[in-house]
């Protein structure tokens, strides 16, 4: 078995919880509105759950993509992010079609992981600066 | 002559699908363009290992969203706007 590579759990695991914040905002956004149903939240967990588990994959190719040669990881990630793109199409549409589950509901978290890594630098600021305080 | 704008719409949905996919292909070059890249630079220096996957995979991942965006616009063209469409249509002839 494939043993996961510690950047990969640690960046899958940050953009779980941004996912998972993010929803709770989208939530949020659609009791506002007053659009939110039952559909609203399945639809929600079905795409944050796609989100995240594209993300993983992505990681687990990067982390293997790293201990190949130069032209064969190319070729290994542009065959992943083909196989990735086509599931993630496939799994998308069941989302729209099937009844329980709302469309934006379903199409909005796989935006998430974007605007999870739009404020990354916010926290690797922080860490830096902790890693510096801890040197001197 | 409802028809004809029924398959006017559908056809320009499905035309418009058809055109945002085509961001679907950078993703997968600049993507793997990265990688290649990467791998050169680890096999440079091999202690760096951690901090070019974790740099790298967050710039897949960013290059990758611009194929979501494709994509879901996609499916909102597909799925989601030809009923739309047509619902406004029918509210302007008054049916």
């Amino acid at each position: 078995m494939m043993r996961i590579d510690a950047a990969v759990k640690r960046e899958t695991f940050y953009i779980t919880a941004s996912v998972l914040i993010f929803s709770v905002l989208m939530q949020a956004v659609f009791l506002i509105v007053g659009f939110w149903d039952v559909t609203v939240l399945f639809g929600n967990l079905y795409g944050a759950f796609l989100a995240v588990f594209n993300f993983f994959l992505l990681g687990l190719t990067v982390q293997k993509a790293v201990t190949k040669e130069e032209k064969e990881a190319k070729n290994l990630i542009k065959l992943s992010q083909t196989g990735r793109m086509l599931g993630l199409l496939v799994l998308a549409i069941v989302g729209v079609y099937l009844p329980c589950f709302h469309f934006l509901a379903v199409l909005l978290p796989l935006l998430f992981p974007r605007i999870a890594i739009m404020f990354r630098p916010l926290f690797d600021k922080k860490t830096s600066g902790e890693k510096e305080g801890e040197n001197v | 002559m409802l028809e004809i704008a029924i398959g006017i719409i559908l056809g320009c949905c499905a035309l418009g699908a058809g055109a945002a996919m085509i961001a679907g292909i950078g993703p997968g070059i600049g993507e793997g363009n990265a990688v290649a890249k990467a791998c050169e630079a680890i096999g440079r220096q091999p202690e760096c290992k951690g901090d070019v996957t974790t740099t790298m995979l967050m710039g897949c991942a960013i290059a990758e969203t611009t194929g979501l965006y494709a994509l879901v616009i996609a499916i909102l063209l597909i799925f989601v706007a030809p009923g739309t469409f047509v619902d406004i249509l029918m509210r302007t002839l008054g049916r």
